[in-house]
């Protein structure tokens, strides 16, 4: 009897959990976009974007701007017009302009989302070139509501490496790390909102440099990270004739090994495995007979890209592959000596990359 | 005929409640502390601390095999004469009281931080007391059930620390010993600390069903515990950059909040519920030995009465003082102080002691 009056004061106790301290949906602004810019006399903006939960709202989805201190600072502003109650739970992008990421210690004003523990840190990261208004007040007939098509534009184009993807948390070890500079995705709407590739951030985070999605490749590459579709189309140079002969591969697998030396400077060797499947080839060539030649070709662009690349990052100073993380581990002295100015030590260092090319198939046609 | 024949425990029960009093919340900031101390070093010096408690474990449990049918009480008096056996026993007494409420204060301060900012302490406390109150005004062998049954219910739990893992880097831990032993030693202290809750084995060892085989379960408890603690620093270090961890206060929390799944969000508050269980192990028998001790000082048999006194105590202490989490960690501070001579020195003490003891017996006797 005693025991079954217990197991139904706690049952009881159990259902009772939701009563008090309570939340309806209709009676939060989850702010899933998050934008923060910079305007014409340095103060900031901070913008939101929230969905709207409510039947008889023509739009779905509020947006605000606010000039507000700092992040938490507008959510009082944000509370003072949206409907409900602002909450940072659930934020999926956050976007920072352009005119933002070159002041010097913006980094400080995400500090919110590292210390609340109610805040997540899987937010996706992204540059905006241009206001961070232009994208926000965006409104796309043929897209569902900007945050879900934004999150996803992101997610999709980094499965196929045309970017990169940084979540806040990934941002914060790139950041902290003294081997490595951060890299964002990189966004920026004209007539519609476009992917334009990555934003290279220096040691203070501060922006240096935009790279293509060609280029996006390279850097996962060289990063190690080769996940995900690796998909080139590039002009390889079989003849001299000036005629471009335009080539389009997928990579079924990318190995990449670094090895370190130090002699005066940092010399890093890195060697790339690709096994390469043609998938479009816009020129006669007889691949089957030729293989060997084409192999070469395709290494001898690739390499050229792979070192163009990493010569405008050497003159940027910046490292945005995690070379310093290789010099840490094998040449430990050396890099304890320069590891608060890495990437003035990164723009010394002798970066050779060698790229092995195996075409693994030709496509069903020759 | 025994002395405690109803309150037997076997080895595993042994075994899972000296590992679920030394596993609590420690192993959440545990890896930012050794971080902070050892860089990525820091898991060699759990190896260090798990020999030492090993080594205090063997002497505690030979001390104890003395006198097989004694509990510490009747050992220290048998050996201090009643008064200052007592106070002794005393000492233990608060020990475990003490250990209970900084254990208990914390959790509380986690779940408050987490997930239940607006309830107050004193109700959490109150939860908590509850099921602690219906497993500790038992015997030993119901606890010894309750760690047991817990142990298997959260096995699962290190499974989901391998989900952030393949971001991890194992670049992070070269070269070893960057920096000599010296920063390594300098942590040991801490994780010396990250074992505590052994001595609790001088209690259950009057309790143990087969006494040969103490030494075996005292080192598989200390042994399951360091390689819980080794495997999740393992995986924070290899995730986060060596210079990013020590910013996280816990970084173990910070990892799981990365883990979502289509479903599921927030990873970090469902686990954090389900580890009150783990926390639960260790503060329970602190509960019911600070209980104990205080029904055999007294001379009571049943020390039900005082569980409950503890634990009244305890939510009042909670209501009046409203613990902060800077308080928190100066009372965890005192306790490892304490457990430093409880637990590492008084063993090893006490085995030379019985040993002087009943050489200078015999010789009376003779």
């Amino acid at each position: 009897m005693k025991r079954k009056t217990l197991l139904c004061l706690s049952l009881v106790a159990m259902l009772m959990t939701g009563c008090v301290d309570q939340m309806y949906v209709e009676d939060v602004s989850l702010s899933l976009i998050l934008g923060l810019d910079l305007d014409k006399n340095g103060h900031l903006l901070v913008y939101m974007s929230s969905p709207v939960f409510n039947k008889e709202a023509k739009e779905k989805e509020e947006k605000v701007e606010v000039k507000a201190v700092t992040i938490r600072d507008s959510r009082e502003l944000f509370d003072m017009t949206v409907m409900a109650l602002t909450s940072g739970s659930k934020t999926q992008l956050l976007l920072v302009g352009k005119k933002l990421l070159k002041r010097k210690n913006w980094i400080d004003y995400i500090d919110p989302f590292y210390r609340d523990p109610k805040n997540t840190v899987t937010t996706r990261v992204v540059a905006v070139d241009g206001p961070v208004s232009d994208v926000i007040f965006f409104r796309p007939k043929d897209k569902p509501r900007l945050p879900l098509y934004l999150a996803n534009l992101v997610d999709t184009a980094y499965r196929r490496n045309v970017t990169v993807k940084t979540t806040l948390q990934e941002f914060h070890e790139q950041t902290t790390e003294k081997g490595i500079t951060a890299s964002i995705t990189e966004m920026k709407k004209d007539h519609k909102i476009m992917l334009t590739g990555t934003a290279l951030l220096d040691e203070q985070s501060n922006y240096k440099l935009s790279i293509t999605p060609h280029e996006n490749k390279f850097l996962r590459i060289l990063q190690h990270k080769t996940k995900g579709d690796f998909p080139f189309t590039i002009s390889v140079p079989l003849e001299s004739n000036g005629h471009d002969h335009w080539i389009s591969f997928s990579t079924p697998s990318i190995k990449a090994k670094t090895k370190v030396r130090y002699d005066n400077h940092f010399i890093f060797d890195t060697d790339v495995k690709m096994r390469v499947v043609i998938t479009e080839r816009l020129f006669p060539f007889n691949v089957r007979s030729d293989t060997a030649k084409l192999q070469k070709s395709i290494e001898k662009k690739m390499q050229a890209d792979f070192e163009r690349l990493i010569k405008k990052t050497q003159t940027k100073g910046i490292d945005p592959f995690g070379f310093g993380i290789y010099a840490r581990a094998y040449t430990y002295p050396e890099w304890k000596k320069v590891q608060n100015q890495w990437g003035k030590a990164f723009s010394k260092a002798d970066v050779n990359v060698k790229v092995h090319v195996t075409i693994g198939g030709m496509g069903t046609i020759k | 005929m025994k002395k405690y024949a109803y309150n037997e425990i076997t080895l595993m029960q042994y075994i899972f409640l000296i590992n679920g009093t030394q596993v609590g919340t420690g192993v959440l900031s545990l890896p930012r502390i050794l971080a902070e101390k050892a860089g990525t070093d820091g898991w060699i010096a759990i190896l260090i601390g798990w020999f030492c408690s090993v080594a205090a474990s063997i002497f505690l449990v030979k001390a104890a095999a003395k006198y097989p049918e004694d509990t510490l009480y009747e050992i220290l008096i048998r050996f201090f004469g009643k008064i200052l056996g007592k106070a002794l026993v005393l000492i233990y007494m608060f020990y475990f009281a003490f250990y209970a409420w900084t254990i208990l204060v914390n959790a509380c301060l986690y779940i408050k931080a987490w997930f239940l900012p607006k309830t107050p302490d004193y109700i959490i406390l109150l939860l908590f007391s509850i099921p602690t109150f219906f497993v500790a005004r038992n015997g030993l062998r119901v606890l010894g059930r309750y760690s047991e049954l817990s142990f298997y219910m959260v096995m699962w739990i290190p499974l989901f620390l391998l989900i952030p893992l393949k971001d991890g880097n194992w670049l992070h831990f070269l070269p070893l010993l960057k920096e000599g032993w010296r920063p390594v030693l300098s942590a040991v202290p801490t994780t010396v600390f990250s074992f505590l809750g052994f001595e609790v084995a001088f209690f259950l060892y009057p309790f143990l069903q087969k006494k040969q085989h103490a030494v075996l379960g005292i080192t598989i408890a200390n042994t399951l515990t360091m390689l819980f603690y080794v495997f999740v620093t393992f995986v924070c270090f290899a995730y986060f950059s060596p210079d990013g961890i020590i910013e996280f206060n816990q970084p173990v929390l910070n990892l799981l909040k990365l883990i979502e799944f289509r479903f599921l969000e927030r990873f970090d508050m469902v686990l954090l519920a389900v580890y009150l269980i783990v926390v639960s192990t260790a503060w329970m028998p602190c509960v019911y030995f600070a209980a104990f001790c205080s029904s055999q000082l007294l001379g009571k048999q049943d020390h039900s009465n005082y569980v409950t006194i503890l634990l009244l105590i305890i939510i009042g202490l909670v209501f009046w003082l409203d613990p902060t989490w800077i308080e928190s960690e100066g009372w965890q501070k005192m306790v490892t102080k304490g457990g430093l001579l409880l637990a590492f020195a008084a063993p090893p003490f006490l085995w030379v002691y019985s040993w002087i003891y009943e050489k200078f017996r015999r010789r009376v006797n003779h």
